[in-house]
């Protein structure tokens, strides 16, 4: 599987090193230093082949992550692994910048040694990882908290351990949408999509389990058969929801019969689902382009933003960034 | 690169491992060994303070001895004598009471590569596989592989290998999947695991427990088992029916693969997942990480090639944003040139027309090489739009449009006199060779419909002496001769000036024997020169049949999910073609390519 794993900073130092299997050599290193952070044209793909050796990389503001292999592996699971890798480090220690990464050296190398062994992935649940890999270096265990880890480690619930008592039991929940949308430059809206993920905080005891509903068309109209033309009368608002995925701990059969989500949540913070609507999107802004040539050097750009908000709703920061402008070059 | 210095770096290292405030004080210590894996890591050779290294190991510190370990992983083959001191206190830390420790050093073992190591490993490894504690376990079951790989060509254990086969009922699921890991490396040269029934019945079973790299494997796994009957067949697609739509894209990829390849007789079948795997691949085409988006794209093209009203009616998923990479965008453009279908035509040619301005002149020709493919089917409209760029008087769009125009006129001769009437618009000074080869060519094979072709043409002699492109100057003869033949008067004198040109002041040689022989044949005459350079074409209104015969699912369903579809077969092939050649890795210190700098394989 994976050969190698290197970090580069923007310069092309690098940072981690680290060779799984035998037939990378340290040759790598340099190879991708030379043919793809100081390649004089643009990045051409996220996978370079060379010498018969496959480098896969993912850029993180100015950090570059690199895996290596020479086998025929499945591109889609390096790169997850890649993302994996860089979601258990912001876990840890934020801001993935040269500056964590030097002062983290040990805590990266002990990741790296956990997370992938021979090059094959292993057990990366940031939750379980966090138990037994600490900044502060493990401090000698009583024999209870060994066996509490490494039950959790090989436990049947990977993603939470026994044992947790909490003072106030308390549960948060953040639902972050965000909206996209292509618009033609005469105004009208080719494709909308929403985007949300709902994410939860959970500070509770024990091994709780959580039922989590929404007002899903396909329940309603299991609720009332033959009146879904009625949902509009009775005042239900129902939303189609194209797709949903859904975290590790939520139990899928229930789902597909009872459309409930049930589930035992990992402690602390973790996105239960993210889901996608492309229908009856009412859409918050309202963007309205007008260009205009006046002469042959001079451009002019009007762009009207509406607000589809009740007049009564404030909003506090709201940011416009609009790219840069551009001209063909003119004769 | 060269490291000064390396020598005094590792007598200063040295300086400070030994001394004996630093020992005393933990932290310090773990500084000073932080320092050594800083070293190692910017390829310095650290290798000289090996022995301090080694009295570093015995410690209480996991911390410490995971860092200790790492350096001996990396330069034991260095100085094995002095690694075979350490292995005293790996051996001891195998039966630590601690899980973690005793993890730890069976891992630290097992990487160390230096000769002689099997005999020491062996028995600990044993030991690991049936550890209590599954932390343990997982890291003994790669330790076998490990050990086989250090091995090399010496025969299989055949205790070792049963043991493994057992533990695939393990119930921890890691373990589990490392077992299959471990047999396919160790079997390598039998072909690699086996899945039998029992087998393949159990992962099914355990599919829920794993996690997503878990699932991943074991769905490659499967699709080494042939099911005995269609019943089991069905049974089988509709217990991973979940894995289709899971949250994890490398999992939906291995999914469908595994379909694809179990259901080869039953084309409805594969049909019907493609049509189910639609979701989650433009679910990941539209995610925002760009690299799995680049892999889901690149595998969308692959269905395409069969299905190719696949994804028509969801064009605009495949519509560029600005901020995209390069990479992304130049996938999105071929696909969508594939979804082109009557009713999104329109939308998508609008689309494509407006990439063209783009201030990215490899963007602007990609997209003007796609309306080009799409011009295939919908001449008229595509003709219009190109000749509206011609408009803009802008090099590279030009350029690009000409040769656009050049291939289309060679499969569509339909639309000849379109081109012709939009050609005399581009003669301003083209730089690049494609493009002047591009309306060179036009000019000479359908110059009698463009009135100053002879004219343009002398442009182009008038400044031979100057053009640097060999390919050009051998397009020139080749127009001008050509033409001269339809337009004797106009042509007669420039193509005199041309002949006497090549023949006498030409360096490039290829050039000077392609002007000689034109001079040699006209030579014979006219007539005779004629029936060998214009003989009769095929009627223009036929118009040319491509093969467009679509390429079965069956053909690419086992490459689905790997390394091809994102290269492309062109590019994999070159790419595999030294494979077979290359010498198995057996792992011996003096083969082993890992030592730093020497004897490892040139990199172009």
């Amino acid at each position: 599987m994976i050969g190698g794993l290197f970090i580069y900073n923007h310069k092309g130092e690098v940072l981690i090193s680290r060779v799984y299997r035998d037939d990378i050599g340290r040759n790598a290193v340099d190879a991708f230093r030379v043919n793809v952070i100081h390649a004089r044209q643009q990045v051409r793909s996220p996978v370079t082949n060379i010498a018969r050796t496959s480098f896969f990389h993912v850029k993180r503001s100015n950090i570059w992550l690199a895996a290596v292999t020479k086998q025929n592996v499945n591109a889609a699971m390096v790169f997850e692994f890649l993302y994996k890798m860089c979601d258990v480090m912001t876990a840890y220690f934020g801001k993935i910048s040269e500056e964590n990464i030097k002062n983290n050296f040990v805590l990266i190398y002990e990741l790296l040694d956990e997370i992938l062994d021979f090059g094959y992935p292993q057990n990366s649940e940031t939750g379980a990882l966090k138990t037994f890999i600490t900044q502060q270096g493990i401090k000698s265990q009583t024999k209870e908290e060994q066996s509490q880890i490494t039950s959790q480690v090989t436990g049947q619930i990977g993603w939470r351990r026994e044992g947790i008592k909490y003072r106030r039991n308390e549960l948060f929940l953040d639902v972050l949408e965000s909206v996209n949308l292509l618009m033609s430059p005469q105004g009208q809206v080719l494709s909308a999509h929403v985007s949300g993920r709902v994410v939860m905080k959970s500070y509770l005891s024990g091994m709780p389990e959580c039922k989590f509903g929404m007002n899903d068309k396909i329940v309603i109209e299991k609720q009332g058969k033959g009146t879904a033309d009625e949902t509009g009368k009775s005042g239900k608002q129902s939303i189609a929801i194209d797709d949903c995925t859904f975290h590790q701990c939520v139990r899928l059969s229930k789902f597909d019969s009872e459309r409930s989500i049930s589930f035992i949540p990992p402690d602390g913070e973790f996105e239960l689902m993210r889901y996608r609507t492309t229908k009856d999107i009412i859409l918050p802004f309202r963007v309205i382009p007008l260009v205009r040539e006046v002469g042959r050097t001079k451009l002019e750009v009007k762009v009207v933003i509406k607000s589809n908000f009740k007049p009564s709703l404030l909003a506090q920061k709201i940011e416009v960034r609009q790219n840069p402008m551009w001209f063909c070059a003119l004769e | 690169m060269p490291y000064w210095g390396a020598d005094d770096a590792v007598a200063e290292l040295r300086r400070a491992l030994s001394n004996r405030h630093a020992q005393a004080d933990r932290l310090r210590y773990r500084n000073v060994l932080l320092r050594v894996i800083r070293r190692m890591t910017q390829g310095v050779d650290v290798s000289g303070v090996f022995m301090e290294m080694v009295k570093a190991s015995a410690t209480g510190d996991i911390v410490q001895k995971k860092l200790v370990y790492l350096y001996m992983c990396t330069y034991a083959s260095r100085q094995p004598d002095l690694a075979l001191l350490a292995i005293n206190t790996l051996c001891k830390d195998c039966s630590d009471p601690n899980p973690m420790v005793r993890g730890l050093a069976l891992r630290s073992m097992c990487s160390l590569r230096m000769p002689g190591i099997q005999e020491y490993i062996q028995q600990p490894v044993l030991n690991g596989l049936r550890d209590k504690a599954s932390y343990v376990r997982r890291v003994a079951v790669l330790g076998c592989a490990k050990m086989q790989k250090l091995q090399g060509d010496t025969e299989v254990d055949g205790v070792l290998v049963n043991e493994l086969y057992s533990l695939l009922r393990d119930q921890d699921p890691i373990v589990v999947v490392n077992c299959l890991r471990a047999l396919e490396e160790i079997l390598r040269r039998e072909g690699g695991v086996v899945i039998n029934k029992p087998i393949a019945h159990h992962l099914l079973k355990r599919m829920s427990d794993l996690d997503q790299w878990g699932q991943s494997e074991v769905l490659a796994f499967l699709l080494r088992y042939k099911p005995r009957s269609e019943e089991e067949l069905f049974n089988i697609l509709s217990l991973l029916d979940g894995s289709l739509k899971s949250s994890s894209p490398s999992v939906v990829m291995a999914a469908t693969k595994l379909f694809l390849v179990l259901a080869k007789d039953f084309p409805q079948v594969q049909t019907d997942v493609l049509v189910r795997v639609k979701g989650p691949l433009l679910a990941a085409c539209t995610s925002e990480s760009r690299e799995l988006c680049f892999a889901a794209l690149c595998h969308v093209r692959q269905i395409l090639g069969s299905l190719p009203g696949h994804f028509s009616s969801h064009y605009k998923k495949f519509f560029c944003s600005y901020s995209e990479p390069h990479y992304i965008k130049c996938q999105k453009m071929e696909v969508l040139c594939e979804l082109v279908n009557d009713e999104n035509v329109q939308q998508v040619l609008e689309e494509l027309k407006s990439y063209c301005t783009d201030v990215s002149a490899e963007l602007a020709q990609g997209a003007i090489f796609a309306i080009g493919s799409i011009a295939r089917t919908y001449t008229e409209q595509c003709v219009g739009i190109l000749t509206a760029l011609l408009g803009l008087k802008q090099e590279h769009i030009t350029s690009a449009v000409v040769q656009a125009f050049r291939d289309l006129v060679w499969l569509c001769p339909q639309c000849t006199e379109a081109v012709c009437q939009a050609l005399p618009s581009c003669e301003e000074a083209m730089q690049d060779s494609e493009g002047k080869q591009a309306l060179i060519w036009l000019l000479g094979v359908h110059g009698e419909r463009v009135p100053n072709a002879p004219y343009v043409l002398e442009d182009f002699v008038e400044h031979v002496r100057s053009e640097t492109f060999p390919a050009v100057k051998m397009e020139l003869l080749t127009a001008l001769v050509r033409l001269f033949m339809f337009r004797p008067a106009e042509c007669q004198d420039i193509l005199g000036r041309l002949l006497y040109y090549c023949i006498e002041e030409e360096t490039d040689m290829v050039v000077r024997d392609r002007g000689l022989f034109y001079y040699r044949l006209l030579q014979a005459g006219v007539e005779e020169a004629k029936r060998v350079l214009c003989s009769p074409k095929s009627d223009p209104s036929l118009g040319l049949l491509e093969d467009q015969a679509e390429r079965p699912v069956n053909k690419w369903a086992s490459e689905f999910n790997t390394l091809v579809p994102v290269y492309g077969k062109a590019c994999w092939a070159v790419v595999t073609a030294n494979w077979a050649m290359e010498p198995r890795c057996g792992g011996f210190p003096c083969a082993a390519p890992m030592t730093a700098g020497t004897g490892s394989p040139t990199f172009s």
